[in-house]
C-alpha cells in the first residue's frame, strides 16, 4: 500500500519544443522562451497563469565548459523571471533523471496545490568549441583522485565497464546491440524535428562504427544538441476544460540512493538492484501490473540502457534483452514492441528523457500523427539508467 | 595556425592526485608500493573511496584508518580505452581498464588500469595482483597485472 494520493490527479496539458540542432544561432535562453510561450499556448493557457516551474537544469557533460545561466543551462527561476511570470513555486532538480525528477516535483505542487500550472521544461546544450567532454585537467583533487589518475573518466568508461559485464555475463556480443541502434536511428529519421530526420543506419554502420572505449561505440552515444522542450501540467479537474486531450500522471519512480562508489563507476549489479526498486515504486504508486503498458518509451542516451530498461520493468527475462532486440523484438515497423518508437536519445539527439516523455505524451493524447499506436492506453517515460534515474508511469485515462 | 614554429612543448602530463586529509595515506602508500584502503573505526569494514559517512555502518564519525591490503581479487569488468578524454594518455592509448572486486571484502571494487597491455585476453573472474604506475617521479597509482595461470 503506497498511500500515493496523487495518482492521475496531475495531467500533462499542453507541450512545446524547439528544433533539435547541433548548434542553435540563438541563446538557449532565448529559445526557451519561445518553447516555453508556446508550450502554454498550445495547453490553451497564457503565461500569467502560470504559478509553477520545475526543471533540472544540469549541463550533462565532464568537459570543463563554463555554465551560465540562459545561455548553456536555463534553470525555472531563468525561465520564470524571463517569461514576466509571477510563481508562486520554482523548483530545481538535482542530480540525474531530470526529466522525472522534474516531472516528480511538478505533480507534487499541483497535487498539494503549491501550483496549478506548472511548466516543466529542459534546455540542453552543446557546447560550441572544445570536445563535450573532453577536459584539460593536469591535477584531479577531490573525488577525481580515485579514478582520473589512471585514466578512468568520463560517460563513455563509465558505460562501457557496466556493458562489458552484461556482455559477459550472458554471453552477448557488440553486434546484438545493432538492433537497438538501427531501430533509434530508423524511427528519429521519420521524425521532422529530429537531428537524424532522414537519416537512417544500416546494421553495418554499427558494427563498423569506431569504438571509443570497448565495447561502446561512437553510435552507441546520442550526438550533443541544442534543444528546448516544455510540457504543461495542471490538475486533471482544470485539464478537463483546456483543448487537448489530458495525459494522466498515474505512478513515478526513483532508483536512488545507489552505494558510494568511485565517481562514475556503475555496476551491473548496482543498475539491476536499482531497476527492480523502480519497477515496484511504479506498481506502488500507480497499483498496475507493468505488463499493462502499451508505450514504454526506454531511455538510450548510452544503448545499453534499452536493455537494462526492458528487463527492469520485465518486458523479457533478465539477460534475455540482447537476443530480444537482435530477434526483432522492439522493432516497431514489423510489429515489436514500441520501446524506441520515439526515436529515443539516439534518434533525435542528446534531449535527454524529453524524447521519451513527448513520446509517451504524443502516443497516449493520440497526438502522435503517422506514428500513432493503435494502443496507447499506458505510457512509460524512462530517463538515464534506474540507478541514477526514473521512470513515470503515464494513463490515457485516469485510475 | 604557427604552432610549427612554436618551441615544442612538453608532453601533456597526466591528472596528478592531489591527496587531502581523507587521502593522504592512500597515496603515501602507493609510493611505499602498497596499497592501503580506508577502514572504518566504528564497524571495520573498508570503504573505497572514503567519504566523511561509512557506507556501511553510517557513522558519522568512521575515523577511517588506512590499512594494508593485499591487493589481489578478481575481474568483475573491463574496458579499452582508445580514446581519452584527458590529457596526458595520448601515448597510452589503447589501454586497459579493469573493474575489480578485492578479495578483502564482498563489493569491494577498484578500478585501475591492467598493465599487461590492450591484447591481453580477459575473462571475468580473472585473478589479479595489485601493481603501481608511476605517471611522474614522486607519484605511484594503484593498477592491475594478472597472476599468471597455473594449469
Amino acid at each position: 500500500m503506497s498511500g500515493f494520493s496523487a495518482r492521475s490527479r496531475v495531467a500533462v496539458v499542453g507541450y512545446a519544443q524547439s528544433p533539435i540542432v547541433r548548434h542553435a544561432d540563438r541563446p538557449l535562453g532565448a529559445i526557451a522562451l519561445d518553447v516555453a510561450r508556446s508550450a502554454v499556448a498550445d495547453a490553451g493557457l497564457r503565461v500569467d497563469q502560470v504559478d509553477g516551474f520545475t526543471t533540472g537544469a544540469l549541463l550533462p557533460t565532464s568537459g570543463n565548459h563554463a555554465v551560465v545561466d540562459g545561455v548553456s543551462v536555463v534553470t525555472s527561476n531563468w525561465l520564470a523571471e524571463n517569461l514576466g511570470a509571477t510563481p508562486r513555486y520554482v523548483a530545481g532538480f538535482q542530480g540525474f533523471g531530470q526529466i522525472p525528477g522534474a516531472v516528480m516535483m511538478a505533480v507534487n505542487a499541483v497535487a498539494s496545490g503549491a501550483a496549478e500550472y506548472v511548466v516543466v521544461h529542459r534546455a540542453l546544450h552543446n557546447p560550441p568549441s572544445g570536445r563535450y567532454h573532453g577536459n584539460p585537467m593536469t591535477t584531479a583533487p577531490g573525488a577525481m583522485q580515485w579514478s582520473a589518475p589512471q585514466g578512468f573518466f568520463g560517460p563513455l568508461a563509465m558505460i562501457a565497464l557496466p556493458f562489458n559485464e552484461y556482455l559477459q555475463r550472458y554471453g552477448a556480443t557488440r553486434e546484438d546491440m545493432a538492433a537497438v541502434v538501427t531501430e533509434a536511428r530508423a524511427n528519429g529519421a521519420r521524425i521532422p524535428w529530429s537531428y537524424w530526420h532522414g537519416r537512417p543506419i544500416e546494421p553495418r554502420d554499427y558494427v563498423d562504427a569506431r569504438v571509443i572505449a570497448d565495447p561502446v561505440c561512437i553510435l552507441d552515444c546520442d550526438i550533443p544538441v541544442d534543444g528546448v522542450a516544455a510540457f504543461v501540467l495542471t490538475s486533471a479537474e482544470r485539464a478537463r476544460d483546456l483543448p487537448n486531450r489530458p495525459v494522466y500522471v498515474s505512478g513515478y519512480g526513483m532508483g536512488n540512493p545507489t552505494p558510494g562508489r568511485l565517481g562514475g563507476h556503475w555496476t551491473l549489479d548496482d543498475i539491476q538492484g536499482a531497476g527492480r526498486v523502480v519497477a515496484d515504486r511504479l506498481r506502488d504508486t500507480s497499483g498496475l501490473a507493468l505488463s499493462e503498458i502499451d508505450v514504454p518509451q526506454l531511455y538510450d542516451g548510452f544503448s545499453p540502457f534499452v536493455w537494462w530498461w526492458m528487463e527492469a520493468i520485465g518486458l523479457c527475462g533478465e539477460g534475455e534483452a540482447a537476443a530480444f532486440c537482435r530477434d526483432g523484438g522492439i522493432e516497431v515497423a514489423a510489429g515489436g514492441l514500441p520501446v524506441l518508437s520515439g526515436g529515443g536519445a539516439l534518434g533525435n539527439g542528446r534531449m535527454h528523457g524529453v524524447p521519451q516523455m513527448l513520446e509517451t505524451y504524443l502516443q497516449l493524447s493520440r497526438r502522435a500523427g503517422e506514428r500513432q499506436l493503435p494502443s496507447a492506453t499506458v505510457g512509460l517515460a524512462c530517463h538515464s539508467s534506474a540507478n541514477y534515474g526514473g521512470a513515470v508511469l503515464y494513463t490515457a485515462d485516469p485510475l | 595556425m604557427t604552432e610549427s614554429t612554436a618551441a615544442p612543448r612538453p608532453a601533456p602530463v597526466r591528472p596528478v592526485p592531489v591527496p587531502d586529509e581523507r587521502s593522504a595515506g592512500y597515496w603515501e602508500a602507493a609510493r611505499r608500493g602498497e596499497l592501503a584502503l580506508a577502514r572504518c573505526a566504528g564497524c571495520g569494514t573498508f570503504a573505497h573511496p572514503p567519504s566523511t559517512v561509512c557506507p556501511h555502518c553510517h557513522t558519522a564519525d568512521p575515523d577511517f584508518t588506512f590499512v594494508v591490503v593485499p591487493g589481489g581479487g578478481t575481474v568483475r569488468s573491463w574496458t579499452v580505452i582508445r580514446d581519452s578524454f584527458l590529457p596526458g594518455f595520448a601515448d597510452d592509448v589503447p589501454f586497459v581498464l579493469v573493474d575489480v572486486e578485492l578479495d578483502t571484502q564482498a563489493d569491494l571494487r577498484l578500478i585501475g588500469r591492467l598493465l599487461d597491455g590492450p591484447d591481453a585476453a580477459l575473462h571475468q573472474g580473472d585473478r589479479v595482483a595489485i601493481a603501481f604506475e608511476h605517471p611522474t617521479a614522486d607519484v605511484a597509482v594503484p593498477a592491475f597485472r594478472l597472476e599468471a595461470v597455473t594449469p
